[in-house]
């Protein structure tokens, strides 16, 4: 286990298992600090407000689903997270 | 068992419906002053809707398919098949709440208010059929506060059931403040799980409600209403209307269709400016729901499955006919800005990306909106779409892009530097506005 490797919430019904994973955002408790869209460039562009906008595509293994890592465990909202499906 | 295909034209005169032919008249901003339908006490619902859904031998077995079997879907607007939210939340566990929600939260709407004060034990048979079905412990009915006729119009149907000695479980009515995402599903869970009234973001849609919390099942009042009528009348009884709300100048009416009558014919019938002219457009579905040029929408009949081909929803109801002489981009920016003001301010794209949105209508409809705000416009419009913790953004975002389409010509009036003059304004009716 890698340091601030971060907690993931399984989905239990919605979308079927597919084995991908997801980034995803709570936007209710986001505060649009900004640090995930430095982290994760790739995957996070921020909206006119600064807000994240974030790629609703399967994450690939290897450097995306590093950049997604770091991003969730970086957000000090506790916004963002990785779903299993 | 299926009513779709073949099924007989129902000619108004003939449906039994929920209504049947009587028509409601409600004031525009209030549906608290209701008129012409006259009110089922518990003798005049048993004698038109049979007995209680508790003592109904094998309904609690037929009542999923049979929900599945006509089509029932979601009237708050969301049109989600009813079959398979109920099923759904029996297979994630009994013991929790089902919730009818009649916080009509559209500010055009007056269906849910309608029902609840002429025939709140339909509603309840719908409520009780529910919690059979889902295996859940209670009913919750969820009113705004202030809605005092409707309120009380609840309380004595459950008063004189407790009298009758009907085998209800245990059912109470829960007030919510009067904001338009009270109504919000999400919203009601939060509160019933002792939050804040206010819409929450849900990771997986199925389950709503949060890890730990027993299960919930809220449905519209409307939608309620329908599965008590399939419970007592059976899949093959059924008849498939939609209960909508006509907002005319000086009062709304609801009225009951069957499938098959036209959004012309409805209009036709009982829109009050008609003598004058037909409208240019209508609103349809709801405040987040879409603008139709009158020659689009006119031959369109009022079942979903039609209207969806044509990629529109009649959402919760509601038929808002715009008359020639206003200018359409003027009644969307009016309704944009209102939208921008009822949000829960939670999410940014919704808090700042709505009122920047409203910011650039204002100058649209001034005549000075410059051709880098026009693209700016498009693109805040691009950015906010699907970024809400609810729909809510997405359907003010949903209408105004309608409206900028259909009213294309008022808006090119309105960039060049001028306006267009409309003598009429305020059509469709806003809470706190009067009339």
């Amino acid at each position: 286990m890698s340091r601030g490797k971060p907690k993931v919430r399984e989905a239990r019904e919605g979308p079927a298992p597919d084995g991908t994973t997801h980034l995803r955002i709570d936007p209710s408790i986001c505060d649009g600090v900004g640090i995930c869209s430095h982290l994760a460039p790739d995957l996070i562009t921020l909206d006119s407000w600064g807000y994240p906008i974030l790629d609703t595509h399967a994450v690939p293994r290897g450097r995306a689903l590093r950049q997604a890592e770091a991003a969730v465990a970086a957000c000090p909202k506790k916004a963002l997270f990785l779903q299993h499906l | 068992m299926s009513v779709d295909a073949g099924a007989p034209e129902i000619a108004p005169s003939q449906m039994r419906g929920i209504l049947g032919a009587e028509v409601a008249i409600v004031s525009r901003d209030d549906t608290e002053l209701l008129t012409g339908v006259r009110r089922h006490d518990l003798v005049t619902h048993r004698s038109e809707f049979g007995a209680h859904p508790g003592t109904v031998v094998g309904l609690t077995a037929r009542l999923l398919d049979d929900l599945g079997a006509v089509a029932l879907t979601g009237r708050g607007g969301g049109h989600f098949p009813a079959a398979v939210k109920w099923r759904s939340v029996a297979a994630a566990g009994t013991g929790g709440a089902v919730v009818v929600n009649g916080a009509e939260g559209e500010p055009g709407s007056a269906k849910d208010a309608t029902l609840l004060q002429t025939r709140p034990h339909l509603v309840l048979d719908g409520l009780v059929a529910a919690i059979n079905a889902v295996q859940a412990v209670e009913g919750v009915v969820w009113l705004h506060e202030g809605a005092e006729a409707t309120t009380g119009s609840v309380t004595l149907a459950i008063r004189e059931r407790v009298a009758a000695g009907e085998p209800d479980p245990p059912i109470r009515v829960v007030l919510a403040p009067s904001r338009y995402l009270s109504g919000e599903a999400t919203s009601i869970i939060r509160t019933l799980e002792g939050g804040p009234t206010l819409p929450r973001f849900v990771a997986n849609p199925a389950q709503p409600w949060s890890d730990g919390y027993p299960t919930v099942l809220v449905n519209n009042t409307e939608t309620m209403a329908r599965a008590a009528v399939v419970a007592a009348r059976g899949a093959e009884n059924y008849e498939p209307t939609s209960l909508l709300t006509v907002i005319s100048r000086g009062y709304r009416r609801v009225v009951e269709v069957p499938h098959t009558v036209t959004i012309g014919q409805v209009v036709a019938e009982h829109w009050a400016d008609m003598p004058h002219g037909a409208p240019s457009a209508v609103l349809l579905g709801g405040y987040g729901g879409s603008w139709v040029s009158w020659s689009d929408i006119a031959s369109l009949p009022v079942d979903i499955g039609a209207l969806r081909s044509a990629g529109l929803s009649i959402g919760a109801g509601l038929i808002g006919p715009l008359p020639s002489q206003a200018c359409g981009i003027e009644e969307a920016s009016r309704l944009v800005r209102y939208l921008a003001d009822q949000s829960a301010r939670q999410c940014g794209p919704c808090v700042f990306g709505l009122a920047a949105v409203a910011e650039l209508c204002d100058d649209l409809t001034a005549g000075k909106l410059s051709p880098s705000g026009r693209k700016k416009l498009d693109q805040f419009m691009a950015e906010i779409s699907g970024r809400g913790a609810c729909r809510h953004p997405d359907g003010a975002i949903r209408m105004l892009t309608s409206a900028l389409q259909v009213f294309a010509d008022d808006v090119s009036v309105h960039r060049k530097g001028r306006t267009c003059g409309a003598r009429v304004y305020g059509i469709m009716p806003l809470p706190g506005e009067g009339t």
